[in-house]
C-alpha cells in the first residue's frame, strides 16, 4: 500500500502514512467506536459487529466494483435497479420458467452481468457519459423489474437457499465470507495487477492511457459488467436473507454505495482510491448508524449525523492531503 | 485540452451553442410529435385542458431543472435539490399557517434556498470538496433534519392567498407555466449574453482556460449554486402551493427527475455544454411521456420501463448527433 | 433520430396489448384468496370457521407481569400523519397504563430493507417488546422470528407479517369490511352503473393490494354493474397523486364518475384534482384518508365520505395488547382482550385482534377529529 510516491515537497512533520485518507478515516472510526462502545455496552460485542457485517454485505459487494469504476472517473447509478431486476428474475425464473434454483441463481447473475455489460458497451462504444447512461438504465432496469414481476412476489424457497443469507459458517455470517473474499480479491486486483494499474491510469488521464496502448475500452467494459454481476450477487444474498422478492428491492442502494466509496477517499474525479478506504467507509457508515441507534439516537437524527460526517471527514482528509502535498 | 486562446474559446463556445440549438429543436419536435401521435390514438390527449394540466403539474420540475442545468454546466452536480425543495415548501407553508404575511412566506423559501445552496457552493468552491460528496451529505442532513423538526406533521388549513400556483395571469395563463417560461427565457438570455453567464460555460468547459481569462472559478461556482437555490426556492413554491396540504417530507426521487430533465435536455454532465431551454423542453417531454403512457393504455406495470427506454433513446440520439456534428 | 423515437413509440404501443391480461383483479396483485362480505347488512355473513391460534411464541421471555416494560414501535416509515397518529395512541396508552415506555423509530421511507435494520438494532439493544407495521409480510419475518427467539414479545398492527413471525396482530378493520364500505359508498355516490378509476400507492404495497382485491371481489358479487376503468400508481407522493388523478379525469372525461384513493396521500390529492377540474358533484371521490387533510373537501361538499379507522385507537390497542401478553392475561386460545377505554376487543382469525368496523367520516362528524 505504499506505492503512492511521496511528493518531494512534503513537509515531514508527521509520518506521511498517518496523513493518508484511509488512515485518518480509520482513526476517526476507531475514536467513534470507542466513544459509542463506552456509551452502550451492547455495541462492541462480537455478536453485534458480526451481525452488522451481515446487514452491510449487500451494499458492500456492490461498493467494490463501484470503487473500480469511480477510480476510472466513471460512476454507476443503475446498481440499485440491477439488484431489483436480478431479485425479480431469480424468483421468476425459478417459479415461472421452472428452473432449478441453482440454475435460477446463475441466470440472475448472468442477467446482472448483462445489464452491466449493456451499460459498459454504450459507455465505451457510443461514448455516452457514464452518469447519463446509468441514470437512464436506473429507470429502465427498475421498470423491467416492475413489468416482469407484475407486482407479484415469489416466496417459499427451499431451506438450503437461506443458508447464505441467514446462517453462520465457522461462527461468522455466511454472506460475510463472501464479502471478505471479494474484498481480498478486489484489493489484490487493484493493488497488484496491471488491470488495477490501468484503472488508475484511466482515471488520471484517459487520453494518455489510450496513447500508452492500454486497453481502455476493454477494461471499462469489464468493470461495468463486473458491477452488474456483483449487483446480481448482492440480489441473491438479499433474497436469501429476506426470503422473498420484490421489484423495489435495492432501491436507493446507489447512494449508499457511493457514499461509502467517496467517504473512503476515492476521488469522484478519478485516479485516486483504494479498496481499504472503501471498506473503512462502509464500516464507518454501518457502525455509526448501529452505534447511534443503540445509544438511543433516532433514525432521522442518525441520517443527519451521517450526512455531516460525510462532509466533515472528507473535509478533514482533503485538507490534510493538501498539507501533505504542500499546496 | 490544449491551451485555448481567448478567441479560440469564443469560437468553441459559439460552435457548441449552435450544436445545442439543434438538441432543442429535436426535443421540440419530440414534444409536438408525441402529442400528435398520442392525439391520433386518443384525441382527448390534445384537449387544451389536458395539455395545460401536464404543464401545470410539472412546471416545478422544469424550474428546478433550470438551476440544475447551470450547476451541471459549471461542471458540478447537486443531489440535494429534491430534499431542499421539501424543506423549503415546509418552511414556506409553516410561516403561512402561522400568520406571517404571505409575501414573507414566499420570500422565505427563496432566501433560504439561496442561502443553503450558496453555503454548499462555498464548501465546494473554496474548501474544494467534490460537489457529489457535499450534496450527498446535505441530502441526508436535510431529509433527516426535516423529519426531526416537523415529525412529518402535514401542514393543512393553508390560507387561500398562499396558493401561488392557482393564480391565472390575464385569466388564462396559469402562474406555474408563466414562471417556467419566464425562468427559462431569463436564464437562457443571461447565460448567453452576459459575461457572468458565459463564465459558467468557461468554468465548466475548461477551468484552466477560464482562470487565464480572469474568471474567478470559486466565485462563479458560488454564484451558480446561489442561483440554483433561487430556482429551487421558486420550484418549492410551485410544489407547495399546488395542493391544499404540504406533506413536510422530502419528495421521493425528485432529484433524479430533475437531473434527468437536465441531461436529456442536452446538458453535458462533463460540464461546459448545454442550455436551459433544452432542459425545460426535456422536463416537458418527460411529463408528457408520463401522461401519454396512461392515455395510450400502456400497462401501468410497464410504464417505468417504457420511460427508461425513451430516455435512453433520447440520450443516445443526442450523443450520436453531437458526434456526427463534431466529425463533420 | 426520428426513427429511434418511432421505434420506441411502437414498442410502447405494443406493450399496451398486454395491459388487459393483468387486470383481472384491477390489480390487487397479491393473488391471495378473497372473501367478500354479504351485500346488505341484514344478511348474515358466513361465520368464518374458528381458527386455532397460529401466532408464534417468544422463547424464554422474562416474566415481567405487572412490571415496567420498554417497547419500541417500528412503523413502515416515520414522518407521515398516519403513523404519527398511531404513535400518539401508543403514548396515550403508555400514560394510561403507567408501567410502559414506548418509543417510535423507523425508516424515513417505506423500505423493507431499512425497516429490518431498525428492528435488528432494537433486538440488540434489548427491548421487552416490538410493535411493528410491516412493509412486506414475508421479508420482515426472519428478523421478527429472531426477536421471538431472543425472548422479545412481538405484536403487529396496521400491516401484518406471516402469522408465525409474531404473537398477535391488531387488525384495524378487516380487508373485506373496508372493501365493502368503499364500494358501497361509491355505488351510492357515483351510481350503480357508473365507471370509476383507482389511484393507489404501488401495486406491491400489501395492504393496498389486499383492499383492491377485496373491492374487486365485493363489486363482482354485489355491484356487478359498477365498471372499473383503470388503476394507476402514484407512490406516496402528493404531487404525483394529483397529476395521476388529473390525467385520469382528462383521459376518461364524462365516463369517469368516481375515483378511489387508496392511501391517505392519494385521496386528498384526488379530491384536489376533482376540485381543480370543477367536477365536484360529478366525480365522486371515495377513499382512505386522515380527517385533517380531507376537511376542506368534505366541508365544500366535494367529498361525501372518507373511510378510515381511528389510527390513534389502533396504536392504543396495540400497546394494550402488548401489555396483556406480557402480563399473561392474553394467551393463545383467548377470545377477547381488554383494551382500556376501547373496552373488550375480539380475537378473530386465530391470532388477530379486531379493532372494529371501519369508520366513515362525513361532514357531520369530521370536525370532531384532529389528526
Amino acid at each position: 500500500m505504499s506505492e503512492i510516491p511521496l511528493p518531494h515537497s512534503a513537509k515531514r512533520v508527521v509520518p506521511w502514512w498517518l496523513l493518508r485518507h484511509e488512515t485518518m478515516l480509520a482513526l476517526i472510526l476507531l475514536v467513534a467506536l470507542i466513544v459509542l462502545g463506552y456509551l452502550n455496552n451492547r455495541f462492541l460485542t462480537l455478536d453485534n459487529l458480526l451481525n452488522q457485517g451481515r446487514l452491510t454485505t449487500e451494499v458492500g459487494l456492490i461498493a467494490l466494483p463501484m470503487t473500480f469504476i469511480i477510480i476510472t472517473g466513471g460512476i454507476d447509478l443503475s446498481v440499485g435497479s440491477i439488484v431489483g431486476l436480478c431479485a425479480i428474475l431469480l424468483g421468476y425464473s425459478w417459479k415461472v420458467f421452472g428452473f432449478p434454483l441453482p440454475l435460477a441463481i446463475c441466470f440472475s447473475l448472468l442477467v446482472g452481468a448483462a445489464a452491466g455489460f449493456l451499460n459498459g458497451i454504450v459507455i465505451t462504444r457510443v461514448k455516452v457519459p457514464p452518469l447519463i447512461m446509468t441514470i437512464a438504465t436506473l429507470a429502465l432496469y427498475r421498470g423491467l423489474a416492475e413489468g416482469i414481476s407484475q407486482a407479484r412476489s415469489v416466496r417459499g424457497y427451499p431451506e438450503w437457499f437461506y443458508f447464505i443469507g441467514q446462517d453462520n459458517l465457522f461462527g461468522v455470517p455466511a454472506q460475510l465470507w463472501l464479502l471478505l473474499i471479494s474484498i481480498v480479491v478486489a484489493a489484490i486486483v487493484l493493488d497488484r495487477t496491471t488491470f488495477g494499474r490501468t484503472l488508475y491510469a484511466i482515471g488520471n488521464n484517459e487520453t494518455a492511457a489510450r496513447f500508452s496502448g492500454l486497453p481502455v475500452d476493454r477494461v471499462k467494459l469489464i468493470i461495468y459488467t463486473l458491477s452488474g454481476f456483483m449487483a446480481g450477487l448482492s440480489a441473491c444474498v438479499l433474497v436469501s436473507r429476506v426470503t422473498t422478492t420484490r421489484s423495489d428491492m435495492g432501491m436507493g442502494y446507489e447512494l449508499d454505495v457511493i457514499a461509502a466509496v467517496v467517504l473512503g477517499g476515492t476521488s469522484i474525479f478519478g485516479g485516486v482510491g483504494t479498496i481499504w478506504g472503501t471498506v473503512v467507509g462502509l464500516a464507518m457508515i454501518q457502525l455509526l448508524k448501529n452505534g447511534l441507534a443503540l445509544t438511543g439516537v433516532k433514525g432521522d437524527a442518525t441520517i443527519v449525523v451521517i450526512g455531516t460526517v460525510l462532509i466533515l471527514s472528507t473535509l478533514v482528509a482533503s485538507s490534510l492531503q493538501r498539507r501533505r502535498e504542500g499546496v | 485540452m490544449t491551451t485555448v486562446t481567448l478567441a479560440g474559446a469564443e469560437v468553441d463556445l459559439r460552435r457548441r451553442l449552435k450544436v445545442l440549438a439543434s438538441q432543442e429543436a429535436l426535443l421540440a419536435i419530440a414534444v409536438i410529435g408525441l402529442a400528435i401521435a398520442v392525439g391520433l390514438y386518443n384525441p382527448r390527449f390534445l384537449a387544451a385542458r389536458n395539455l395545460s394540466d401536464v404543464l401545470l403539474g410539472n412546471a416545478y420540475i422544469a424550474v428546478a431543472a433550470v438551476g440544475m442545468s447551470m450547476v451541471i454546466i459549471s461542471g458540478n452536480i447537486d443531489i440535494s435539490v429534491g430534499a431542499l425543495i421539501g424543506v423549503l415548501a415546509t418552511i414556506s407553508g409553516t410561516l403561512a399557517v402561522n400568520g406571517a404575511p404571505i409575501v414573507v412566506a414566499w420570500l422565505a423559501a427563496l432566501v433560504v434556498g439561496i442561502l443553503v445552496m450558496a453555503l454548499q457552493g462555498v464548501i465546494i468552491a473554496y474548501l474544494r470538496i467534490p460537489a457529489i460528496v457535499v450534496t450527498l451529505g446535505m441530502l441526508s442532513i436535510l431529509k433527516g433534519g426535516l423529519i426531526s423538526v416537523t415529525g412529518g406533521k402535514w401542514i393543512t388549513d393553508l390560507p387561500d392567498s398562499f396558493h401561488l400556483a392557482d393564480i391565472e395571469l390575464l385569466g388564462v395563463l396559469p402562474f406555474p407555466v408563466f414562471l417556467m417560461i419566464l425562468a427559462t427565457i431569463l436564464a437562457a438570455l443571461w447565460m448567453r449574453y452576459s459575461a457572468s453567464g458565459r463564465a459558467i460555460y468557461a468554468v465548466g468547459g475548461n477551468a484552466e482556460a477560464a482562470r487565464l481569462c480572469g474568471i474567478s472559478q470559486p466565485r462563479t461556482i458560488v454564484m451558480v449554486f446561489a442561483l440554483h437555490g433561487l430556482f429551487a426556492g421558486a420550484a418549492a413554491l410551485l410544489y407547495a402551493t399546488q395542493l391544499r396540504v404540504i406533506q413536510s417530507t422530502v419528495p421521493p426521487n425528485l432529484e433524479l427527475t430533475i437531473i434527468t430533465a437536465s441531461v436529456v435536455g442536452g446538458v453535458s454532465i462533463l460540464g461546459g455544454v448545454g442550455t436551459v431551454v433544452g432542459s425545460t423542453l426535456a422536463a416537458v417531454l418527460i411529463a408528457e411521456i408520463a401522461s401519454a403512457l396512461v392515455f395510450i393504455d400502456v400497462s401501468p406495470y410497464w410504464i417505468r420501463a417504457v420511460q427508461g427506454v425513451l430516455i435512453l433513446v433520447t440520450v443516445i440520439a443526442d450523443i450520436l448527433r453531437r458526434r456526427r456534428m463534431a466529425g463533420a | 433520430m426520428k426513427l429511434g423515437f418511432a421505434a420506441a413509440f411502437l414498442s410502447a404501443t405494443l406493450l399496451a396489448g398486454t395491459a388487459s391480461a393483468a387486470d383481472k383483479r384491477w390489480d390487487g396483485a397479491d393473488d391471495l384468496p378473497v372473501n367478500p362480505l354479504a351485500c346488505s347488512a341484514g344478511e348474515a355473513n358466513a361465520a368464518p370457521a374458528a381458527k386455532p391460534y397460529d401466532g408464534g411464541r417468544p422463547t424464554n421471555a422474562a416474566d415481567k407481569a405487572g412490571k415496567p416494560i420498554t417497547l419500541v414501535d417500528v412503523p413502515k416509515l416515520i414522518g407521515i400523519g398516519y403513523f404519527n397518529a398511531t404513535s400518539k395512541g401508543m403514548q396515550d396508552a403508555a400514560k394510561a397504563l403507567g408501567n410502559v415506555t414506548v418509543k417510535t423509530d423507523g425508516p424515513t421511507e417505506a423500505k423493507i430493507d431499512e425497516q429490518i435494520k431498525f428492528i435488528d438494532n432494537y433486538i440488540t439493544s434489548g427491548v421487552d417488546g416490538i410493535l411493528f407495521a410491516a412493509n412486506d409480510p414475508v421479508a420482515i419475518a426472519p428478523v421478527l422470528k429472531k426477536a421471538l427467539s431472543k425472548g422479545i414479545h412481538v405484536i403487529g398492527y396496521d400491516a401484518n407479517s406471516t402469522p408465525d413471525a409474531r404473537e398477535w396482530f391488531v387488525n384495524q378493520a378487516e380487508f373485506n369490511g373496508i372493501a365493502k364500505a368503499m364500494i358501497d359508498s361509491m355505488a351510492k355516490e357515483a351510481g350503480e352503473d357508473k365507471s370509476f378509476a383507482i389511484v393507489t400507492s404501488t401495486f406491491t404495497t400489501p395492504n393496498q393490494a389486499r383492499w383492491i382485491a377485496e373491492m374487486w371481489a365485493y363489486a363482482q358479487k354485489c355491484h356487478p354493474k359498477l365498471k372499473w376503468l383503470e388503476t394507476v400508481e402514484a407512490q406516496e407522493d402528493n404531487n404525483l397523486s394529483f397529476n395521476q388523478a388529473t390525467t385520469l379525469i382528462n383521459k376518461h372525461g364524462d365516463k369517469l364518475a368516481g375515483l378511489f384513493g387508496m392511501t391517505s396521500v392519494a385521496t386528498p390529492a384526488s379530491a384536489e384534482a376533482v376540485t381543480k377540474a370543477k367536477l365536484c358533484g360529478k366525480v365522486a371521490v371515495v377513499g382512505l384518508a386522515t380527517p385533517n387533510a380531507m376537511k376542506p373537501y368534505v366541508n365544500a361538499d366535494c367529498v361525501k365520505s372518507v373511510v378510515l379507522w381511528n389510527p390513534v385507537d389502533l396504536g392504543y390497542a396495540a400497546t394494550y395488547v402488548m401489555r396483556a401478553v406480557v402480563d399473561g392475561s392474553l394467551k393463545p386460545g383467548a377470545t377477547s382482550v381488554d383494551a382500556g377505554k376501547l373496552g373488550k376487543l375480539n380475537v378473530v382469525n386465530g391470532s388477530e385482534i379486531l379493532l372494529g368496523s371501519p369508520f366513515i367520516f362525513t361532514k357531520q362528524n369530521i370536525k370532531d377529529f384532529d389528526f
